[in-house]
């Protein structure tokens, strides 16, 4: 499968306290790729890393097929990029903004981007530093979409804005996904945002991505189990523990967290001698914070 | 892409640009109030070293420096307060992207120095000029162009750069004055090395030569 994102063994490091550690990630072309982390996490700085605007201290980086840095001019003509901090110049209107970011992009459709600012109800003499948070954040996404990407990249679009201006956002990315069908990134530490229309999802913490895997896998395969007589060293599983938790003294039931789950892995627990009393579905937002907790180097049987 | 550059940096730019044009324009008129008419050799003497003439002078080089400095850091502002993301992520190399500020720059220049070329033009034909002296309105305005060019080149590397560079270039230079310039006088070369900065062909010339736009 070709790969609009790839990243190996991609590392940097800001002074003492920030470091990306040997992060290796995929994202498949054509798919829309959630990149999950709490605040903090190095999701903006992997993003600036691929976008060429950093430049990693080791590791090989390619987009679209193409080698960053190297070939960046030509990449940067095929990615819309929707910032996390608004970056158009605050003292144009929104007219002159979209004349002078077309004028950089060859394959800018000036009557989509009509259209689209019609739709999202932009104004194109208002000014930029007099519009609301939402509007700036149509705005950026309007000037990424204008430009008909193959790639884009959103760095937490819908952060701070009311529920009706997000839906819109997101409308308009789904709407422009299923016409192309583009590669869309897009970063959030807000996860029922994402599991609606994310297919892949890549979840950093503390610069280290600790899962890579298809939404569905992540939404169905991450589930609360109940054992009783459980082994103290589990061996071999066919599923990733995450957490153990609730031991008793006698050991008589214990609750496990567990990724990578399917129904047949039952028959794990009969070989080992214990039972499996309950599986019981997490949701996504568990999910995740058992996914965090499991990868935190503290993270101790409790 | 070189058209759009020229209007974001002229909405930069407009504010402290259009007051300098202004008195790029009416300086060389200033410095010949007290000349026109039959006034007489002693009154045109009297006039080319009145206080306005005298301070007159040192405005050309200052007005050019200011020139220079305000289309420099007025290109890159608005850079700077985006932490450079948008430049960054626009399908252009960097050194494409900064060359086509700087041009951008270099034609903003031309508006003052076309307004201070036409004021030295009026001012020339506003007096009549004895046997002896003449009006010279081209090369003060090629002068004030040079020195324009000299100090935008300057301040646009230095804009150009993060706030650490330039801490390290300004720090640099002040430990250059500090340091070098007694090490210098005592081996008697302090003098020497002011006079290549600033001695004809030197690099700052163009500043400290004769700007008179009437002269003999």
């Amino acid at each position: 499968m070709n790969n609009a994102i790839e990243l190996n063994g991609v590392g940097w490091k800001a002074g003492k306290g920030f470091e990306l550690r040997d992060l290796t990630l995929r994202v498949p072309t054509g798919s829309i790729y959630g990149f999950l982390g709490p605040n903090g996490s190095g999701k903006t700085t992997t993003i600036r890393l691929f976008m060429g605007m950093m430049r990693p201290d080791r590791g090989d980086i390619r987009l679209l097929g193409k080698q960053v840095p190297r070939e960046l001019p030509r990449i940067l003509a095929r990615v819309g990029f929707v910032p996390e901090r608004p970056h158009v110049y605050p003292a144009l209107t929104v007219g002159e903004a979209l004349r002078y970011h077309a004028s950089f992009y060859p394959s800018w459709d000036r009557s989509w981007s009509g259209d689209l600012m019609e739709r999202l109800d932009l104004d194109p003499v208002r000014k930029i530093s007099r519009m609301s948070k939402g509007e700036t954040g149509k705005l950026l996404l309007l000037l990424a979409l204008s430009q008909r990407p193959d790639l884009l990249v959103l760095d937490e679009p819908t952060d701070g804005l009311d529920p009706v201006v997000r839906r819109d956002v997101l409308t308009a990315v789904l709407d422009y996904v299923s016409e192309t069908s583009a590669t869309v990134f897009i970063s959030s530490h807000l996860i029922h945002e994402l599991e609606r229309f994310c297919d892949w999802v890549g979840v950093l913490d503390g610069g280290q991505l600790v899962a890579e895997l298809p939404m569905q896998s992540f939404k169905n395969g991450i589930k609360r189990i109940r054992v009783s007589n459980a082994p103290h060293v589990p061996g071999d599983t066919p599923f990733v523990i995450l957490r153990r938790s609730g031991i008793d003294a006698l050991g008589a039931m214990e609750t496990w967290t567990v990724r990578g789950w399917q129904d047949p892995m039952r028959q794990y627990f009969e070989g080992v001698g214990a039972t499996l009393r309950d599986v019981i579905d997490l949701d996504l937002e568990e999910g995740f914070v058992e996914l965090l907790r499991s990868a935190r180097p503290n993270n101790h049987r409790s | 892409m070189y058209q759009p550059m020229l209007f974001i940096h002229w909405k930069q730019a407009s504010w402290p640009l259009l007051p300098i044009s202004v008195a790029a324009f009416g300086l060389p008129l200033l410095s010949v109030q007290g000349m026109g008419g039959n006034v007489g050799e002693e009154g045109l003497f009297a006039a080319a070293y009145s206080p306005l003439a005298v301070i007159g002078l040192p405005l050309y080089p200052i007005l050019a420096f200011l020139t220079g400095a305000a289309l420099a850091l007025t290109s890159w502002n608005w850079d700077h307060q985006q932490n450079h993301v948008y430049a960054l992520s626009l399908p252009l190399a960097r050194w494409e992207y900064a060359m086509l500020k700087m041009g951008a720059g270099a034609v903003l220049a031309l508006i003052p120095v076309t307004a201070l070329w036409l004021g030295a033009h009026v001012a020339s034909a506003s007096v009549t000029l004895p046997v002896g002296l003449s009006a010279y309105p081209n090369e003060l305005g090629v002068r004030f162009l040079l020195a324009v060019a000299l100090s935008y080149a300057l301040f646009f590397a230095m804009a150009a750069g993060t706030m650490r560079t330039n801490l390290w270039i300004v720090s640099a230079a002040i430990s250059a004055l500090v340091i070098g310039v007694p090490i210098l006088a005592s081996f008697g070369f302090a003098d020497a090395a002011l006079q290549f900065l600033w001695r004809p062909g030197g690099p700052f010339e163009v500043f400290t030569g004769n700007w008179a736009l009437i002269d003999v």
